[in-house]
């Protein structure tokens, strides 16, 4: 990771003298801070702050920069998430600018009851004067820093790099940086704020835009694609094409240069335990296992029957001690012992004891072997229980008459019963029959028989789809225009829909002469009825094709080992998606990024690419040249011979070539064009402020708190910082 | 002399990630500045409300400002990628304003759901946005 934290609490605050400056850069990704005159800031961190909840305590707590994941689990950060001080360049929010300076200036050990030391603290370019003086405040109120500057980063960046002689003092400085570009002219070493230029793009749209794309390419590994790792995976393998055209043709065409170029990122994965073939212990062991079960359900079974066989033999004797009792006592007191003990008569004493005797025989005996014989016995008496259906009606009395109707109706019951369950008997037949044929065929055959299988499928499929289609599409017809390819298919309304159509409408316009009478007669209402039978009807008849599609599916499920039952492929899928009867591979854990590894640093150069509506890099330089208020054709020159990189977002392998060749199509043929790299792009900005603070004259540049109060705002506003000294 | 604020487990004491609450350079401590229990959002004004504050117009327009130093927008025609693959894509879907590259992409494009639509549009800023 090549931007790392350091974080170390240094110990010699003390021995720096108070005209000592302070030196900080402000960025937008990171906080450096240091002592003026050094070559490197003491410390470096993420320009962040969370104030997650201490699991333990329950205190809110406040962290700085970004630590150790492994550390963060002693804290709750459901409720709090990283936040920065800034909105796009410029700093807004200055309570979490006050953390962050209290955890820069805590770490460089300062102590004392102020800080003592004048500070030098970039800035953006054209910084609005309510964000500066609110920074001069606090600096002021609550730090109690005697005197403050404010400069830009990249302008101290060129001068740094003017000073070691990589640029000269007329040219122009390029600074992608983390949320914005910029491009600012120098004359005469002296940037000129008139002609520079401001786009809003910079690392964190590239970074953003990365993790988007991957998000939506592989929607399943959604959660491990975070910003950081993101951000990982954009400094290790982000680049810029020279050409966007022909490199994407390249990756179009497939070849083997564009498999070299594709990077892969596998995820951890587990496969997972093969199950080899159940061993013929497994196999015993199962078996043995299964036949316990049964025993002991069998036990239960046994011990329930043997319980109510018991209680049943028990009331059997109750009632039999009843009845005998009854026999004993006189005709008058029958009633009242009747009475205690809850029966009202004797036959109902009789009767509930012939039901007892009856259960216990069931619980006793062969339950079916007896249930069969008792069917029977039933059948032969049947035709002595209606003995009055034979008889003809005019010699039957009323009564008998009544009884005869409803001897009648029995019969006619029972027998219907009799004749549905012989049906059902010859249709079970029937399919053992059939089934036993399949099997037969399958063994013969086995391929044939697949073929013939897989055919039977496919058209009744078909056939299933097709009225599926002709059904949604009669109802559907304003619905969702996602339907893939529903448009136009299938609006022929079939003959039912027709009819259905025509009675809506003759009803509802049929009387147009003026008056509605619709309802008024009681067969209108008809209509519905009408219409409702007409949707059912057609709904009942691919039921049968469905069951049937559905027991070929299932037996082609068991044995065809290839075959993806249609149901389970919902059109609606994203490609991607594994299709869950193969198991999940290795490869289903890669992301697999070749294109988006220099779509996202595109971005610079065509911001359009992301809809914002501005000029890239390139064309910036043009933009900006253009602007300059005296336009000699020398000066031209000297700016183009002369364009500093710089900024953490100018890392990208290819930017410098890339740069050239864009610059070069908007300039006169012929002109000089350098482009160079800072020597540091990250670091050079401190470095420059630093520099610059340790000169003698920066004291002229600062102003302080007195100068603040009196000179008030409209003189903030104006100011800026002479950076030839 | 960092005085952690509550009682840590050691590592995190060691790490020092958690900013004190007291510091002794500091002439208001943050606690008395900000109390707890008032809303903590004190409701800063965002970029664009300090951009209306300051009143540009009132100025010079050829002096810098934070404004007038943005970049116009771009003279050369937009470079037209496909969305999802990134490819030149000439082509693009009249229903959902997709760009493509092929008819692969396009088969592609008609199985995605709509929220994925939605968001590979967001990418280009083209997403539809209800108001």
């Amino acid at each position: 990771m090549p931007f790392v934290s350091q974080t170390s609490l240094q110990s010699d605050y003390t021995l720096f003298s108070s005209n000592c400056p302070i030196v900080i850069d402000n960025g937008g990704s990171n906080f450096r801070i240091g002592w003026a005159g050094e070559t490197d800031p003491r410390i470096i961190f993420r320009n962040i702050v969370q104030r997650p909840r201490h699991k333990a305590t329950g205190e809110t707590v406040t962290i700085v920069g970004d630590h150790d994941p492994a550390l963060m689990k002693y804290f709750d950060c459901t409720r709090s998430s990283p936040r920065s001080a800034f909105d796009s360049n410029v700093v807004y929010q200055f309570e979490i600018m006050e953390y962050i300076l209290d955890y820069g200036f805590e770490r460089m050990g300062a102590d004392g009851s102020q800080v003592d030391h004048p500070v030098l603290i970039t800035e953006c370019v054209c910084n609005p004067v309510q964000s500066r003086s609110k920074m001069a405040e606090l600096l002021f109120e609550t730090y109690g820093v005697p005197s403050v500057a404010f400069g830009v980063d990249a302008a101290f960046s060129y001068k740094y790099n003017q000073q070691l002689g990589i640029c000269d003092k007329d040219g122009l400085v390029v600074c992608p940086g983390f949320t914005t570009t910029h491009v600012i002219p120098f004359v005469d070493g002296e940037p000129v704020y008139k002609a520079c230029c401001r786009t809003n793009i910079g690392g964190f749209h590239v970074s953003d835009y990365l993790k988007q794309l991957l998000s939506l390419k592989y929607p399943h590994h959604m959660s491990r694609i975070t910003w950081e790792k993101v951000e990982d995976l954009k400094m290790e393998h982000c680049y810029i094409a020279t050409d966007y055209a022909s490199e994407a043709r390249l990756f179009q065409k497939g070849g083997k240069e564009a498999e070299d170029k594709t990077r892969c990122w596998q995820l951890p994965w587990v496969p997972p335990p093969v199950e080899g073939l159940p061993s013929e212990e497994e196999i015993a062991r199962k078996a043995a296992i299964k036949e316990r079960q049964g025993q002991r359900l069998r036990e239960m079974a046994e011990a329930k029957r043997s319980s109510r066989i018991n209680e049943l033999e028990n009331e059997l004797q109750g009632l039999e001690f009843l009845l005998q009792q009854l026999g004993n006592v006189e005709e008058k007191d029958i009633a009242c012992f009747l009475a205690e003990t809850g029966y009202v008569s004797k036959q109902e004493i009789e009767s509930s004891r012939a039901k007892v005797m009856q259960s216990l025989r069931k619980a006793k005996g062969e339950p079916k072997g007896e249930q069969a014989e008792t069917e029977e016995k039933v059948d032969p008496s049947a035709a002595e229980k209606y003995p009055l259906i034979n008889i003809s009606d005019n010699m039957l009395t009323p009564e008998q008459l009544k009884e005869k109707k409803k001897q009648l109706f029995l019969k006619t019951t029972s027998e219907g019963r009799q004749r549905a369950k012989q049906k059902r008997f010859e249709e079970e037949l029937e399919r053992e029959r059939q089934n036993q044929q399949d099997e037969e065929k399958r063994l013969e055959n086995p391929e044939l028989y697949l073929e013939q299988l897989r055919a039977k499928h496919r058209e009744l499929s078909e056939k299933v789809e097709q009225r599926k289609r002709h059904k949604t599409n009669g109802n559907h017809t304003n619905g969702n225009h996602n339907l893939s390819g529903g448009v136009g298919r299938g609006e022929r309304l079939n003959a039912a829909q027709k009819e259905r159509m025509r009675l809506l409408t003759t009803a509802a316009f049929d009387r147009g002469k003026g008056e509605d009478t619709f309802g008024a007669r009681d067969e209108d209402w008809q209509l519905y009825k009408l219409m409702s039978k007409d949707n059912d009807e057609d709904e009942e008849g691919p039921d049968a094709y469905e069951a049937e599609l559905a027991r070929i599916s299932s037996r082609l499920q068991d044995i065809d080992p290839n075959f993806v039952s249609k149901s389970e492929l919902v059109p609606f899928q994203p490609v991607v998606e594994v299709p869950s009867f193969r198991p999940l591979s290795k490869e289903d854990f890669q992301i697999v990024f070749g294109v988006e590894r220099f779509r996202c640093p595109e971005i610079l150069f065509h911001p359009n690419l992301v809809g914002v509506d501005q000029v890239g890099v390139d064309e910036m330089a043009g933009v900006s040249i253009r602007r300059l208020p005296s336009r000699s054709q020398g000066l031209n020159e000297r700016m183009t011979n002369s364009i500093l990189l710089t900024g953490g977002s100018c890392l990208f392998p290819g930017i410098r070539e890339r740069l050239e060749a864009g610059i070069r199509m908007i300039r006169p043929c012929g002109s000089p064009i350098r482009v160079v790299r800072a020597s540091d792009p990250v670091l050079d900005a401190w470095r420059g402020a630093a520099v610059y603070a340790a000169s003698l004259q920066f004291p002229g540049q600062t102003f302080s708190k007195t100068d603040y109060y009196e000179k008030g705002e409209d003189w903030l506003r104006r100011y800026t910082l002479r950076y030839t000294l | 002399m960092r005085n952690p604020p509550v009682e840590m487990e050691p590592e995190v004491i060691e790490a020092e990630m958690v900013l004190p609450t007291y510091l002794s350079f500091k002439k208001v401590q943050m606690h008395e500045k900000y109390p707890k229990g008032q809303a903590r959002g004190r409701h800063w004004k965002h970029l664009k409300q300090i951009i209306q504050a300051e009143n540009y117009q009132n100025y010079p327009p050829d002096e810098p400002n934070y404004v007038n130093i943005e970049s116009p927008p771009s003279m050369n025609p937009c470079k037209k990628i496909c969305d999802i693959t990134g490819f030149e894509a000439p082509y693009s879907d009249p229903r959902t304003t997709l760009r493509y590259a092929n008819t692969e992409v396009f088969k592609h494009i008609r199985l995605i759901p709509n929220e994925s639509v939605q968001r590979y549009l967001a990418l280009r800023n083209a997403q539809v946005v209800l108001k």
